[in-house]
């Protein structure tokens, strides 16, 4: 026993050692790398969210490490990419480093606008030997980072939707009950693109109505999706219905492959689904999809993982706690799993005049040390790296089924395809799924149009 | 300045001033000239530059001649936004121009508590595009917007969709909203011109009988003509250009179904960083106000003595 006990205490204090002189050798890693850029001053361009907002209380840290000034500037989705991008391409290099999204890659890497990180990553001066990319989850580091065999940056932000249900409606027992008998099958998240189009008929109801035992005050609606122009409104089609259903916007060569069956059949069930939506689907931004969730007037929705952080809490919405979580649902009897995600990067702006610089701090944000201390501080979060989901703060979570939503949809998450015209596609597709969703045009018809604006833009679309 | 003892008829032509003072009247016009000169022209002729060129993504490249032109020319977008201005513009200008006339007609009669109306009228044409817009978001948004919620989905006047959601809705919406905003200040512009009118004409009229109908068709109508004409044309012009309300409420959808000139010219530019064609549209719809504006200038100056 005692024998046992010497053990341990030897194993712990060697781990604690361990640790320790990890931490003390990262420290002294990008303080000693800094030292002759000590007092340069970089700017850095990132989006604001509620992960953002968290980091920025541990930016200062790298500036007491290194002597590196960072002026850390936090815009709203559509001014960082406005802004971002007019500075990258203007080569005007005010900004050092600038946060892209992923479907921002393609026109700027095919813009050169991107300084590349190989000969940077390649300087044992410059890169930490101990910084261990494996552990970045995989998948979404690999189609976001890396293009035509050149590195442009790590992994800075995991994005993704995750399937989004009211718990207490789907547990109701009357509602479970009326729910078998109208279906054949019992009520539950919906672990199908079916059985998510089953809910959210069921839960269509007018005000009067009874829901869960109690009249309703106001209509009630099975499903809330994107609807906006723009946004990621074409993101969610594609890659949570169409990618299912078998289709997809190219094919392997990068030609455009819209117009096929798998698509048309994958419209059919958008259009379905908004006939179950609230009225004004059309107008609303990723935003307004959590907002309408926590408002408590539908039933169901694909919403983006950090928005959801921000609306199930306590104080935030009268539902917090009553929601549940699940892995973006899929087409029955498929075996390839798509899952919408949004892998986004901050690069080096290829006019920086700090690259160096610039690149140890990239280096310390994706470290280890900074986001197990993002996660923390955030009490949760979207992690990068795979051993944050043992983090107390996420292992430990109350609403642990969106910690596994996340996940299951990190495990296949990849950065959008790198295509140099994605505006203009994103642009007129979104305008499709829009058309379609509200019936103005039929999915055939919708599937022909994309495919023809899709050539008329690029036959062959990809970098 | 006119040295004491000489007078100047109004009007009358212009003395050749002494050759040492032969400057001064571009001295003091020099500053507004060169603001414009490097805040409009010099941009201006840049952009005719950039519609010759090959510019993607910031980068100004090869000179390309008109293909920028024909891209546009053949392109089913760009009919559309011309075709979404047109709408806007032949629905919402003439409704302001009628209501904002007689509003400006009924505040000439001594309307009691006029010092009190007329700003209180002003309102939302002061408001900042952007207020407007959100206003009208918070009023007809769908699912929670006031009047959406408390008006048109609680009497049934719309189901299944919302006003900016709908394809059919939307543009209709838009043009509510200007005429909303813009009224006042056609309503208030006439109305200064009323008040400047002379008497004399009036009084003389009465003498001889003349209705009010007669009045307001023989000498009111005429005399304000020039007036009605200019604010007209202004109001044509500066609503063929709408982007603010449209970028805020509908984003140009849904769809292409509100997608005006300066929508599709925004995103040109700033989504698709497509500056040759992006420029080669502000050029095209410049041209063609340039060519209106002109054909107008000399049907208003010969037909109806407006200028």
């Amino acid at each position: 026993m005692t024998m046992r006990w010497c053990l341990a205490a030897a194993m712990a204090a060697s781990t604690v050692w361990g640790a320790a002189s990890v931490r003390a050798d990262d420290t002294s890693f990008y303080a000693e790398a800094a030292k002759p850029y000590k007092g340069v001053t970089i700017r850095v361009l990132d989006e604001i969210t509620p992960l953002q907002e968290t980091l920025s209380k541990i930016v200062p840290d790298f500036e007491k490490e290194t002597g590196i000034k960072v002026e850390w500037e936090l815009l709203n989705h559509f001014e960082v990419i406005n802004k971002g991008q007019a500075d990258m391409l203007s080569g005007r290099g005010y900004y050092d480093a600038v946060m892209l999204h992923g479907f921002q890659l393609g026109p700027m890497i095919s813009a050169g606008v991107i300084r590349p990180l190989d000969d940077l990553v390649a300087n044992p001066k410059l890169a930490n030997p101990n910084l261990n990319t494996s552990d970045f989850i995989q998948q979404p580091f690999k189609t976001a980072a890396f293009t035509g065999g050149k590195q442009y940056s790590f992994i800075n932000w995991n994005y993704n939707q995750v399937y989004w249900a009211r718990a207490d409606l789907l547990g109701d027992p009357g509602e479970k009950a009326a729910f078998k008998a109208k279906y054949g099958y019992d009520l539950a998240p919906a672990a199908t693109i079916e059985q998510m189009r089953d809910i959210a008929e069921f839960f269509t109801r007018k005000k009067g109505a009874m829901l869960a035992g109690k009249p309703l005050e106001s209509d009630f609606y099975g499903i809330v999706l994107e609807g906006i122009k723009g946004g990621s409104t074409f993101p969610t089609l594609w890659e949570n219905f169409i990618k299912n259903y078998g289709g997809d916007l190219i094919d392997a060569e990068g030609k455009p492959n819209f117009d096929t069956p798998q698509t048309v059949a994958a419209l059919k069930m958008w259009h379905e689904l908004w006939t179950f939506a609230p009225p004004g689907i059309a107008e609303y931004s990723l935003v307004d999809v959590p907002t309408v969730m926590g408002n408590g007037i539908a039933a169901q929705s694909i919403a983006w993982s950090d928005f959801v952080l921000g609306i199930d809490k306590k104080g935030v919405s009268p539902y917090a706690g009553k929601f549940v979580y699940g892995p973006i649902p899929v087409k029955a009897g498929t075996t390839k799993r798509y899952a919408g995600a949004e892998p986004s990067v901050t690069v080096i702006n290829a006019a920086s005049k700090n690259p160096e610089a610039t690149f140890i701090f990239l280096e310390w944000l994706a470290d280890k040390k900074q986001q197990d201390k993002l996660i923390t501080m955030g009490e949760g979060g979207v992690p990068i790296r795979s051993s944050s989901w043992a983090l107390p703060a996420i292992a430990g979570a109350a609403n642990q089924s969106l910690y596994a939503a996340m996940q299951s949809t990190l495990d296949v998450a990849v950065a959008k395809p790198k295509m140099p015209k994605f505006y203009e596609i994103y642009d007129v597709m979104s305008g499709i799924a829009q058309e379609v969703g509200l019936g103005k045009i039929t999915p055939e018809q919708g599937a022909k149009m994309g495919q023809a604006e899709m050539l008329k833009l690029c036959t062959k679309c990809l970098l | 300045m006119a040295s004491a003892g000489e007078t100047m008829a109004p009007g009358g032509p212009a003395r050749a001033l002494p050759r040492e003072r032969f400057w001064y009247p571009y001295l003091l016009i020099a500053p507004s000239m060169i603001t414009l000169t490097v805040v409009s022209l010099i941009p201006f002729i840049y952009t005719v530059y950039l519609s010759f060129h090959a510019a993607k993504f910031g980068r100004v490249t090869d000179f390309i001649g008109f293909d920028n032109y024909a891209q546009l020319l053949t392109d089913t977008r760009f009919w559309n936004s011309i075709g979404v201005a047109a709408t806007f513009v032949f629905i919402a200008v003439p409704i302001e121009f009628m209501l904002g006339l007689a509003g400006a007609l009924v505040l000439n009669q001594n309307v009691r508590g006029r010092a009190v109306l007329i700003p209180l009228l002003f309102m939302p044409t002061m408001m900042a595009p952007i207020v407007v817009g959100l206003l009208w978001k918070i009023m007809l948004a769908g699912s929670w917007g006031f009047l959406s919620y408390n008006v048109l989905e609680r009497f049934n006047l719309i189901e299944g969709t919302s006003v900016f959601a709908s394809p059919d809705l939307a543009l209709y919406a838009l043009i509510f909203v200007d005429i909303w905003q813009w009224t006042p200040f056609m309503m208030l512009a006439f109305f200064a011109g009323l008040q400047a009118l002379p008497l004399g004409p009036y009084r003389a009229a009465a003498v001889d009988g003349a209705n009010p109908l007669q009045m307001f068709f023989h000498i009111t109508l005429p005399m304000l003509t020039p007036l009605l004409v200019v604010i007209g044309l202004l109001r044509f012009i500066d609503a063929f250009k709408v982007f603010d309300t449209v970028y805020i409420l509908t984003g140009g959808g849904p769809g292409t179904s509100t997608e005006t000139p300066s929508i599709l010219a925004n995103k040109m530019t700033f989504e698709f960083w497509n500056i040759g064609e992006a420029s080669a549209l502000a050029v095209l719809v410049w041209l063609a106000f340039f060519a209106f504006c002109n054909v107008f200038y000399q049907i208003a100056k010969k037909r109806l003595n407006a200028f």
